[in-house]
């Protein structure tokens, strides 16, 4: 095919405004980078502002990672993450199959619950009561269970399984399967894509789980990754009050931010071409 | 059938998804069950007078770097100490620890005991009902009172009652610090009045102290605008909306007749281009980052912030020749005044909720604890740490150790009645000695805001905001000086200052000021 001198101008303006946004988007990452592995004196030398490092020292990590709080909260993290987005997964599944059955009696009015949980939420002070009175406070569980489905998520998955086709089930039936043998060896192969994509959402989201783990949890034993950073973070946003304060230099907070967004960050690249098959919802899909 | 089959299916999921999440949580709620049992327990055993195991203490505040318990050595010595359980949680972010305090005195998950942000929230969780009179104990907290002092609990009181602790009385951190060098660089003296300290601002920009040839260093920079704070008191006014006895009366920075000249001589500093143009938009630390970095020759900021071993050494990475000295307030019409100093300032206050009053022994656990901090031995350790680990005692002088360095920062913690601030600081921080000296003896004007209450249908956020809007259109010549009558009139009619105003003088009178 022969490209018109028209196509080729229009592709090379795409090209160039897709650079620019991808450069856009990888230049702060870049500078966290660069800073957290600068020695601090340069930092403070040249500004703060260096893409790419004179020197390079590891200090800032060597310290993260020997005498700070998040190696210990990289494991919570992690911990949290793994049965997290287990059970999400199991539980959303099993929410959104039967959901996605016309046969299912009360099919609407399950879906309407599901939906309310969409527009209206307790909010701070029942939950927090909730999470009380079933003794989950200072415990991982009040990192999980809380939020153990989103319900948005269901919906997408629902609509997944419903643009699977009818035939399959059918025959599956006839072929002598149950419910769950449907579910498990026909459905779940075939909704790999949607079970990675919403998956990720999960992950990510127990990744950077702050905020229940703030109201929920007291014991500092139990801290997730975020809290900590966050915790390194904050400190130079404050003027000091107490002088016995160690303020943190820019390298480390730098490099506290990496070690909390690497790991997900190394993981994103491969899920990543499944989303546009698993995220579409209500639309037609290829 | 195909109906049966359906709800069948719906059956077998909910049951699943029962048995799922029971099955998850099972394990911990019957953990944290059996937890309450042995906890009720204790308390009934120790209710009737026998020997009880250690008492748990939930205690809760806002700051950062505490180590896990099994690292945490001044909660070992403590819980040894005393009998107790200590299970301390801060929170970095102020908000954050609003949200959880909310919603645990909320929710009846009340910690033992608390800090609150300032006395407006003391008031508000005293109309709540919330925190305990602590009038009646106060024979049980003899030993917090003789640490920090009987004057010091005025802080704390409300309507006749006392409802908290606050910590023992601080001493002012902040001054003008200047570079020395930048001075003999272009052959200027420190200036010791207001006017050659204008011209030293406006020399430190123009005539390129750091020798580099470019025009790109400040004169002045601070965070918003208490950065003039000495210009304000070299007039004899405090900073903007402040309490004060002038002349034997009680007197609001705002109408005090020279507010308006220093907010002209402010202005004068301001049009020179000297000053730092983001003061306003200056968070946390800018201002210091800038200093540090070479950017500017005069700063408004703390000791800590400008000489401690950390800074220091970041200043002689950058700048070998950089020699920040401390500067007197300079001189003005109104004499010579460092930034206010507030007689009813508190560092820290912290309340026992009203919920604890039917739980005798946590209460008198409570007691012990803020007893013990208060006392000898424990005063020592929640200051220094160890001793013979952390320092070591000869006679009545404290040596640090170098694991007072590595160790024992977090400590002041659990320092919930303060410290006894200049000798601390000054075993602390023995190279900064001399800045910690000159800092605490500067003349200061001393303002009362601490001991205010704010009145009903007055909001302190919005008013404040709105001054500090109006104070910048003056400073940044947007309004003119002449228009400043009319700024208090709005400031009355719209802000219910007047209100304010009244109270204020009411509530200070009844402690004896300006009579």
């Amino acid at each position: 095919m022969v490209k018109s001198t028209n196509d080729r101008i229009a592709n090379a303006v795409v090209f160039i405004i897709l650079l620019v946004c991808g450069l856009v988007a990888v230049f702060p990452l870049l500078y966290v980078l660069s800073v957290s592995l600068t020695p601090f004196s340069e930092v403070l030398k040249n500004g703060g502002f260096i893409l790419v490092p004179r020197s390079i020292t590891f200090d800032a990590y060597h310290k993260l990672l020997m005498e700070s709080n998040i190696p210990r909260a990289f494991g919570v993290t992690v911990l949290v993450t793994v049965i997290g987005t287990i059970l999400n997964m199991v539980i959303t599944a099993l929410m959104a199959y039967p959901l996605s059955r016309k046969q299912l009696p009360g099919r609407n009015l399950f879906l309407m619950m599901v939906v309310f949980t969409l527009l209206f939420s307790g909010g701070i002070i029942p939950t927090y009561l909730v999470v009380k009175s079933i003794g989950l406070l200072d415990s991982i569980w009040a990192m999980i269970l809380p939020n153990l489905v989103w319900s948005f998520n269901v919906l997408i998955m629902k609509s997944f399984y419903e643009s699977l086709p009818e035939e399959l089930f059918e025959s599956a039936r006839i072929d002598g399967a149950k419910e769950f043998r449907i579910l498990l060896q026909i459905v779940a192969p075939l909704s790999v894509p949607v079970t990675l994509t919403i998956g990720l959402f999960y992950m990510v989201g127990h990744w950077n789980e702050f905020f229940q783990a703030i109201m929920y949890v007291t014991d500092r034993t139990l801290f997730p990754l975020q809290v900590v950073v966050r915790e390194i973070l904050i400190q130079t946003q404050q003027p000091l009050e107490n002088a016995d304060n160690m303020t943190p230099s820019e390298t480390l907070q730098m490099a506290s931010v990496i070690l909390a967004s690497l790991p997900i960050i190394m993981v994103y690249p491969f899920l990543q071409k499944h989303f546009t098959k698993g995220m579409l919802l209500g639309s037609v899909k290829g | 059938m195909k109906r049966m089959k359906a709800v069948a299916v719906m059956l077998s999921s909910i049951v699943l998804i029962c048995s799922v999440v029971a099955g998850c949580s099972s394990g911990n709620s019957s953990n944290s069950m059996n937890k309450k049992t042995a906890g009720a327990l204790g308390e009934s055993i120790a209710g009737s007078g026998e020997s009880s195991g250690p008492v748990k203490l939930d205690i809760i505040e806002t700051g950062n770097n505490l180590p896990t318990p099994d690292k945490d050595f001044i909660k070992q010595a403590i819980d040894k100490a005393i009998q107790s359980d200590l299970n301390l949680t801060v929170y970095a972010s102020g908000d954050d620890y609003k949200n959880q305090l909310n919603v645990r005195l909320a929710s009846g998950n009340f910690p033992d005991l608390f800090q609150v942000s300032d006395r407006a929230a003391l008031k508000q969780l005293v109309e709540q009902g919330l925190v305990l009179d602590l009038t009646p104990y106060t024979d049980k907290l003899q030993p917090v009172k003789d640490f920090i002092g009987d004057e010091s609990l005025k802080k704390t009181t409300i309507d006749g009652k006392v409802y908290a602790v606050p910590k023992a009385p601080s001493i002012p951190y902040n001054t003008y610090w200047i570079r020395k060098d930048w001075l003999e660089k272009l052959g200027l003296q420190p200036p010791s009045t207001i006017d050659e300290f204008l011209k030293v601002v406006k020399a430190f920009a123009e005539q390129d102290p750091d020798g580099n040839g470019k025009k790109d260093t400040l004169g002045l920079t601070g965070s918003k605008l208490s950065t003039f704070a000495p210009i304000f008191g070299a007039f004899g006014v405090g900073d903007p909306n402040t309490f004060y006895i002038k002349d034997g009366k009680l007197t609001n920075s705002l109408y005090d007749p020279a507010m308006k000249d220093a907010l002209g001589f402010i202005k004068k500093l301001v049009d020179t281009g000297a000053v730092d143009p983001e003061i306003m938009a200056n968070t946390g630390l800018q201002h210091q980052e800038k200093a540090i970095k070479g950017q500017a020759g005069i700063i408004w900021v703390d000791w800590p912030n400008l000489s401690k071993d950390q800074f220091t050494e970041q200043i002689k990475k950058v700048n070998p020749n950089a020699n920040w000295i401390q500067l007197a307030p300079p001189l003005g019409p109104g004499g010579q005044h460092d930034g206010p100093y507030d007689l009813g300032g508190t560092t820290g206050i912290y309340a026992i909720p009203k919920a604890l009053e039917n739980n005798k022994d946590k209460l008198q656990k409570v007691f012990d604890l803020l007893n013990y901090v208060s006392g000898k031995e424990g005063s020592m350790l929640v200051q220094f740490g160890i001793n013979g680990t952390h320092y070591n005692l000869e006679g009545d002088k404290v040596t640090p150790t170098e694991l007072m360095g590595k160790e024992a920062g977090f400590t002041w913690l659990y320092q919930f009645t303060g410290r006894p601030e200049m000798t601390y600081l000054q075993t602390k921080f023995a190279p900064q000695s001399k800045y910690i000296q000159f800092a605490n003896s500067q003349p200061r004007i001393q303002i009362l805001n601490g001991f205010l209450t704010n009145p009903e249908g007055y909001n302190p956020a919005d008013t404040i905001r709105f001054i500090e809007e109006e104070f910048v259109k003056f400073i940044y010549g947007k309004s003119p000086l002449t228009k400043y009558d009319s700024f208090l009139k709005t400031l009355e009619s719209s802000m219910n200052f007047k209100t304010y105003m009244d109270a204020s003088t009411k509530q200070l009178e009844e402690l004896g000021y300006g009579k």
